[in-house]
This record gives C-alpha cells, sequence and structure tokens, in this order.
C-alpha cells in the first residue's frame, strides 16, 4: 500500500476514535455470545461472519498503529499492517454486517460493531473503494439540496399527478389541499421517499386527522449513512433541518425509512423541532381519537418485522403493535421481545446495491425467513421501505408465502369516515 | 421532440421502488457507447427530481421528458 494512501487512512481511523469506540476496541473479550446473535453468522456459520471477527478486522489496525505495544512488538499483540489485502478485508467486513445491533444487545459490555464498522466505511471511502453505487446515490441527494429551485417545479408536478389518488383515501374538507408544500409555521414536515406509495397513504392519514402538515421537497433517506461518510451524511441531513428550520414546523416526521429515521433523530443535535418517525405519529392519532381505523378489514394472522433502525437503534417498539391491535385480533409476534426480531439482511446500504448484493442478502437472512414462517402469518408487515424490498425479496426467494405490506398504508386503507 | 429521439436502449423501470430507478439507470448508461440515448420508462413520480439531479451530477444529458398519464419517459444521452 503507498505511503500516502496509508497515512490518509490512518488519518481518517485517528478522526473516529472516540473515547466510545475505544472502549469498544479495548474491551472485546472473544466470548462469543455475539456469534450467534448475528444473522448473517446465522444463516451462514463461517467465522468472518461473526461480529467478533469483523472488529477484529479493525483492532489489529488499532493494536497496531495506535497501541504502544503493537507499535513496538507487533507479534505479541495481535497487530496487523496495512497490506495489499486489509482493503479488500474491510470491505468483506463492513459490507457483510447491516448495522442491525442485534449484537451489541447481547455483548456483556455492549460493544457496537456498527460503530466499530464505520470505522472500515470511512476507509473504503477515504481509498475511493467504497460501493460506487451508494456514493453516487449520496451525491445525487446532496446535488437536489444544492438546486432547490431547479427540481422545485418537477416535484410540484410529480405530485399533481398523485393527488386524485389521496382524495380517492380520503374525501378532502373545503380547503384543503391534497399534498401541501411550502407551508409556513407547519405543525408537521413530513419527509417522505421518491415513490407515490410513501407519500399517498401518508397524506390521506395527515388530511383524515385535520393535521396542518407540509411535505419536504427533499427525499429521507440518507445515502451518506449507508456508505459510511459523515461528511456527505450531514449534507443530506441538512437540506431537511434548514428547510425544517425555514418553515418554522414544530415536529418533522420521517416516512417509512429506518435510516432517514435514526439519522435525523440521534444525529441531528438540538434542534427547534421534534423528530418522529410517522408509526409514532399514527399512533397518537389513534389514541388521541384523530382517525379511526376499521378493525379485521385484514384477513389471516399478521406478523410484524422491526425494522433495526427504528426498532432496536431508534426505540420504536410499542407503537406499530398498538396499531396492529387497532387493526386486527390475529397479530402474532415473531419474537418474544421486539429487540430480539433478526434483521431482514438488506440494511447498511445493501438492498440499494441492487443485484450486486443479491445472492448475499438471499442467503445471509435465512433466518429471518424462517423467523417470519414459523408464524404462520399471511401477512408480513413492517414500516421501512428498505425492510419491505428485502422481505419481498426473500418472499419470492424463500417461498415464504406471505403479502409483504406497509403499516402506514394499511392505516390508510382502514380509515373511517365518519 | 421525442419522435426525433432514436433510443439505442429501453429500459423499463415501471414500478421499481426508491432508489432502483436510479440504480438501473446508472448501470444502463455505462452499457452503451458515448453520444447514445438510452428510453428509460418509470412510474415513479420522484424520477422527475431524481433524473435531472442524476444526470446533473453524473455529466449525462436529458434530452427530453414525457409525462403520460401513467408513466414518465426520459430520454438520456450519454455524455462521458
Amino acid at each position: 500500500m503507498e505511503t500516502d494512501l496509508r497515512e490518509d487512512l490512518l488519518k481518517a481511523f485517528e478522526g473516529k476514535l472516540n473515547q466510545t469506540i475505544t472502549m469498544y476496541l479495548e474491551t472485546c473479550s472473544r466470548c462469543g455470545i455475539c456469534t450467534d446473535s448475528c444473522h448473517v453468522y446465522k444463516s451462514m456459520p463461517r467465522p468472518e461472519y461473526s461480529p467478533a471477527a469483523r472488529a477484529e478486522v479493525i483492532r489489529k489496525l488499532y493494536k497496531k498503529y495506535f497501541k504502544f505495544q503493537g507499535k513496538l512488538l507487533p507479534a505479541l499483540g495481535e497487530a496487523r499492517s496495512f497490506d495489499d489485502t486489509t482493503l479488500d478485508d474491510l470491505n468483506r467486513a463492513a459490507y457483510s454486517c447491516t448495522g442491525c445491533r442485534r449484537c451489541m444487545t447481547h455483548c456483556p459490555f455492549g460493544i457496537d460493531t456498527q460503530q466499530i464498522m464505520s470505522i472500515a466505511k470511512l476507509m473504503l471511502v477515504v481509498a475511493k473503494e467504497e460501493p460506487e453505487i451508494l456514493s453516487m446515490l449520496a451525491d445525487v441527494s446532496i446535488s437536489k439540496g444544492e438546486s432547490i429551485d431547479m427540481i422545485k417545479q418537477g416535484f410540484i408536478d410529480g405530485l399533481k399527478r398523485l393527488e386524485k389518488d389521496v382524495v380517492k383515501k380520503w374525501k378532502l374538507e373545503a380547503g384543503q389541499i391534497p399534498i401541501p408544500t411550502e407551508v409556513q409555521g407547519a405543525d408537521i414536515l413530513y419527509v417522505a421517499l421518491a415513490g407515490a406509495h410513501s407519500i399517498i397513504p401518508a397524506a390521506a392519514v395527515f388530511n383524515a386527522a385535520k393535521e396542518n402538515w407540509t411535505l419536504s421537497f427533499f427525499e429521507a433517506v440518507n445515502f451518506g449513512a449507508f456508505v459510511g461518510d459523515p461528511a456527505k451524511t450531514k449534507l443530506i441531513m441538512d437540506r431537511i433541518i434548514n428547510e425544517a428550520k425555514k418553515l418554522n414546523v414544530k415536529e418533522v416526521c420521517i416516512c417509512e425509512c429506518g435510516t432517514a429515521f435514526r439519522v435525523l433523530k440521534q444525529m441531528s443535535g438540538k434542534q427547534p423541532f421534534k423528530v418522529s418517525s410517522i408509526t409514532q405519529v399514527h399512533e397518537r392519532y389513534i389514541k388521541e381519537n384523530k382517525i379511526k381505523v376499521a378493525k379485521n378489514q385484514f384477513n389471516g394472522v399478521i406478523t410484524y418485522h422491526d425494522p433495526c433502525q427504528i426498532a432496536r437503534n431508534g426505540g420504536v417498539m410499542d407503537e406499530p403493535r398498538f396499531i396492529l391491535s387497532q387493526l386486527t385480533d390475529e397479530f402474532i409476534d415473531m419474537a418474544k421481545r421486539a429487540e430480539n426480531n433478526y434483521c431482514c439482511g438488506g440494511g447498511g446500504g445493501l438492498v440499494a446495491m441492487g443485484e450486486d448484493s443479491h445472492d448475499f442478502r438471499m442467503k445471509s437472512a435465512k433466518v429471518k425467513a424462517d423467523q417470519v414462517k414459523a408464524t404462520n402469518a399471511s401477512l408480513l408487515v413492517t414500516a421501512c421501505e428498505n425492510c419491505h424490498s428485502q422481505l419481498s425479496d426473500l418472499n419470492k426467494y424463500y417461498n415464504m408465502g406471505v403479502e409483504v405490506k406497509f403499516l402506514s398504508s394499511m392505516v390508510a386503507d382502514a380509515l373511517i369516515h365518519d | 421532440m421525442s419522435e426525433n429521439i432514436k433510443a439505442d436502449k429501453v429500459l423499463d423501470l415501471k414500478g421499481l421502488p426508491c432508489p432502483m430507478p436510479i440504480v438501473k439507470i446508472s448501470k444502463g448508461i455505462k452499457e452503451v457507447e458515448i453520444n447514445q440515448v438510452i428510453q428509460a420508462i418509470t412510474t415513479d413520480p420522484g424520477s422527475l427530481t431524481d433524473f435531472p439531479a442524476w444526470a446533473r451530477t453524473n455529466g449525462h444529458e436529458i434530452l427530453d421528458t414525457i409525462q403520460g398519464d401513467d408513466t414518465i419517459t426520459f430520454y438520456i444521452k450519454r455524455v462521458k
């Protein structure tokens, strides 16, 4: 490896070494409890797929370059120098981890492998060896933020195409706009994804609740976070923060996108608005009687897949279950505790890598498919676009025999008109 | 304008969720020669903002955009 690149990689590594990550790197006792917690290892039991082994790729570099013993006597401290295979090893470790953090909940020390893998992802970005498609998608998002006036008309044209479908789901009262934009002082700024399915049901429910809402010009998903580039993550996040501040909204509601929710909720710092997931907002509307939903209009047993970034990493676990309790009498959970739901296998940017990651995504998520099949459910519900895409792929690959649905679309379809 | 444009490759992106239309067009553009044209058909209204931003970021040219009742069609020239 060239000296300049090695120096750049070490600089990036050092920039990540805060107290918490240093503790993670110093602490692992190799007890192995994390091994069976990982859906990838559980589905494909190879040593390199255990969380501890992934972290070890980083830990050995840490010992070599940041520990006295590794600098002086590297052979004794299991240290490793950069060589021609390091970047391949970093790639395999980082992109075989979906960042679900199930291992963290099992680790006696609470070691967060996702945080350790963020070092690997950053070094791949520095070396320009990250998945090209993820950086490209991040750049497209940033470009939209830089040229809002250029995209505005296209966006509004796109919304016009959706209005009739919004009204089909919920008839408007006089003065109501099907999909409002640029509403100064709105109570809620809703940040959707590019697809119609992310906008139409949400708009119908907001309108049914008589919410004072406005739709963001930007898509929620943060590809900067998927690729592990902090600068791009911030630029993409700032588009939404700036829009929310400009409109002086009270609350930013993130659509069914796990990463978008986690990034804005946990990485945006103190802001003059509250951050909620659409699942939390829908639960609130039902509890406050702002909307009414019909029970048992969906036939058969229903189960729910907790999106890792919304549930285990975002704390939204009771809310979807309350909503489902209002929609069905035939709900069954996949695990005794929501935290124990396996990852769908598509997180960490894998779904966005499309066909390139398909084989790995399918094989590494066999335990997820088994978890779904064991419920005998006919309807598999989730609240994340990424999970929905991956679960739909798994459904075909493993003949799971379920229909995969978004929770928000079920709420919209179950709305009762007084 | 589109009736004068000859597409060298057609990409059917109908029904694909975010971000697959952009993922597919990014791969598809590499399968045509420089100055050749791709016709991409989508149903995703978000593509009205995503495709221009993608073309601008990656240095390609959108020759025409046609909004039908159910589909949106882009004619995109590979520039580099």
